[in-house]
């Protein structure tokens, strides 16, 4: 069982990219868990074709933690795909980082993680804000690490924070990034950008995926592409991210660059002007 | 030397202090925002020092709270006390937990009550924060800007009187009463935390006593406001800047210079001479110096306490002759160290000053510069014991004596139980028994 982090900028396009990935995953046989670790809980809507309404965590709040069942919690999606949002807090109070720990130590205990899986995905939110967000790689759930991003100062920003993140936990586990996922925005010179960032950073660059409005076509039926349009070439992209990763063997302890670098390499190829 | 861990702190977290502010006022139920333990502690310690039971509230936060925020407990808690005692007032503490997740304690409270029967004082006290003197500081400042306003000027002085004990406070009310000054307690702990059982009567749930509502409003049109503990001088600061009412702080009164300053400070604020009965206290003071002299004249004396009760005393100590060799806080204050260097100047001693640190630390301070008494709680005891040397116990918590919160340490009289219990102490323990009364 391969379990394996995603992080990235708020609204990079993690869940959208997620979700697709898993979809891939799941068609060609693979069987696959993916946890939202995210309190807006919209992280399996479309492998569920709608919104799942029960979170652990508002389950736990509603009927304590012995309401909280596999059953209860966890829906089949598409392809057999187990979904499972951990949910969270309003925005505004509580603690949505204690959250990711109460909802992934209670899924546990619930025996969760004993079913044979080829691969347990947690999609997390925006960047490793706090210790709750940085839960699935500290303890040894998620030992693989891929980060979205695209050309934009802020995702690559975003993208070298979460290094940063990676190499702390790195010490004192088996955490690396496996590499960078590149959600094209349409910015010039983007896949040069993101490979030389990838290399900068020590790893590499696993997918570009091309912007296409069939993503958002398939997302307002509430679905992914691999489900919706199946011979569409943004499919094929989202099998081949999911063939990379299959096949990836490229596990490295990032280099995080420092902000100066960061913005020069900007300025080099042209996205950002001095 | 260097550690990386603290061996026996006498410290304790925020909401310790915050709670016994709160218990020093007529009518109000202390409510700590955070898990059951985090009042549990508290009300031990409370039982055990004052043998007094404890009416504190917790909200009883746990997982679920801790992610969803605890505004349901909260505002659950207050709505159960308020139904359940109808108290005057609820104070609430925060805790670790309750403000590391960010609860807006005084929006929560404030929808959770919707009528003006009940004062709710939402004092932020983050344990992970300062010491009970912090928490002490931050419920009192809490409680005077919820309730202090303008109005006629009243003669009064306003006390903020720090952790001390019921019979200290009833000593600097007996002071007060011979002056002839009347005075505002911020806030009172001696009928609360030592309320007599009356003829007939079982002891109410919210016992009689502490400063009432009305009172703390009032403070704001006081004469002037004398801290006697100036790590919870907030209160006194707020007052000054708030109302231009003039503030004080001082270390405690014990001893005759501390106690002379207290005085004089009483006679500045209410333009009143210092009777001939508080003359007579002080030279009975005096007097009992004299008395035993001949046995404590040079001896070393370890303290380890709060700051102001600490620096005091070091200073009386070296007026009655004897050799502070440590003085020790776990609360830092800037006018610690000054303190006790200007006692060392004045007196030529040479006490060692250790300040933020722990007993572990005192203890070998303790073997290189020699003790023949250690002055301070309860936690002392195991230092005293290994040294075979007495242990005279004053401050809080002092849970393996009975009765130590009764008496005075404070004030000319204070000072005199004080200087006994030492004196007797040594008699105690360097003397035969048999031959005590010779």
């Amino acid at each position: 069982m391969r379990q394996i982090a995603i992080y990235g900028k708020g609204g990079i396009g993690k869940s959208t990219t997620t979700q697709n990935l898993t979809a891939a995953l799941a068609s060609i046989g693979k069987r696959v868990m993916q946890i939202g670790c995210d309190p807006k809980a919209d992280s399996t809507r479309m492998l569920l074709g709608g919104k799942a309404q029960a979170t652990v965590l508002d389950t736990m709040r509603d009927n304590g933690t012995a309401g909280v069942t596999l059953d209860v919690v966890r829906h089949t999606g598409f392809g057999g795909i187990k979904c499972v949002e951990a949910g969270g807090p309003e925005p505004g109070v509580g603690c949505a980082g204690r959250g990711v720990i109460t909802a992934i130590k209670l899924l546990e205990e619930l025996g969760a993680y004993n079913e044979e899986f080829d691969f347990v995905f947690y999609d997390v939110l925006g960047d490793v804000v706090c210790g709750g967000f940085a839960m699935p790689i500290r303890e040894g759930y998620a030992k693989e690490i891929y980060i979205v991003a695209s050309g934009e100062l802020m995702a690559l920003y975003a993208a070298n924070n979460i290094c940063k993140g990676i190499v702390k936990f790195a010490e004192n586990g088996d955490a690396r990034l496996g590499g960078i996922i590149c959600n094209s925005r349409n910015v010039d010179n983007e896949r040069e950008l993101l490979l030389e960032f990838s290399k900068k950073i020590g790893s590499q660059l696993i997918q570009f995926v091309p912007r296409d409005n069939i993503v958002q076509r398939a997302e307002i039926n509430r679905k992914t592409v691999i489900d919706f349009d199946p011979a569409c070439i943004q499919a094929e992209v989202y099998r081949s991210l999911a063939k990379n990763i299959i096949e990836n063997r490229n596990f490295v302890i990032p280099k995080p660059m420092a902000m100066q670098e960061l913005e020069d390499m900007m300025v080099e190829f042209g996205i950002v002007e001095r | 030397m260097t550690r990386s861990v603290t061996i026996n702190p006498p410290k304790m977290c925020q909401p310790m202090g915050a709670i016994l502010a709160y218990m020093g006022v007529h009518g109000c139920v202390p409510l700590v925002h955070g898990s059951q333990g985090c009042s549990t502690y508290p009300r031990y310690n409370i039982a055990r020092h004052f043998r007094e039971s404890a009416e504190v509230a917790v909200s009883s936060l746990s997982e679920d709270a801790a992610v969803f925020g605890g505004a349901q407990n909260l505002t659950e808690a207050i709505k159960n006390i308020k139904s359940r005692l109808s108290p005057e007032a609820i104070g609430i503490c925060t805790t670790c937990m309750s403000e590391t997740i960010g609860d807006d304690v005084k929006l929560i409270s404030k929808k959770a009550l919707q009528d003006e029967s009940t004062k709710i004082f939402p004092a932020s006290t983050p344990s992970y924060v300062g010491t009970h003197l912090t928490g002490y500081d931050n419920a009192l400042r809490t409680l005077v800007e919820t309730l202090a306003v303008n109005g006629e000027p009243n003669n009064k002085i306003n006390i903020i009187t720090g952790v001390i004990n019921p019979g200290d406070i009833r000593e600097l009310k007996n002071m007060l009463r011979l002056m002839n000054v009347q005075s505002i307690f911020l806030s009172d702990i001696s009928e609360t935390l030592d309320s007599p059982i009356l003829p007939g009567g079982h002891k109410p749930l919210l016992p009689e006593g502490g400063t009432k509502l009305v009172d703390i409003a009032d403070s704001a049109n006081s004469l002037g406001t004398i801290a006697i503990c100036r790590t919870a001088g907030s209160a006194a600061v707020y007052l000054k800047n708030k109302f231009n009412v003039p503030a004080i702080l001082d270390p405690a009164p014990i001893g005759v210079a501390n106690t002379d300053m207290f005085v004089q400070n009483i006679c500045l604020l209410s333009g009143k001479p210092i009777p001939r009965e508080i003359e007579i206290e002080r030279g009975r003071l005096i007097d009992s110096m004299v008395d035993v002299h001949h046995y404590m004249f040079g001896r070393k004396v370890a303290i380890f306490g709060d700051p102001d009760i600490v620096s005091a005393m070091v200073r009386f100590f070296a007026e009655a002759g004897m050799k502070p060799t440590v003085a020790m806080t776990a609360t830092k204050h800037k006018d610690f160290a000054p303190d006790i260097k200007a006692v060392n100047s004045e007196y030529k001693t040479d006490t060692q000053i250790l300040e933020g640190t722990d007993l572990y630390e005192f203890h070998e301070v303790v073997k290189t510069h020699g003790a023949e008494l250690i002055v301070g709680n309860s936690k002392g005891k195991d230092i005293a014991d290994d040294e075979n040397i007495p242990l005279v116990r004053v401050g809080f918590p002092v849970y393996d004596r009975v009765g130590v919160y009764r008496y005075p340490i404070i004030g000319y009289n204070g000072s005199i139980y004080l200087l006994d219990l030492m004196t007797n102490a040594i008699l105690g323990h360097k003397y035969d028994p048999n031959k005590l009364h010779q």
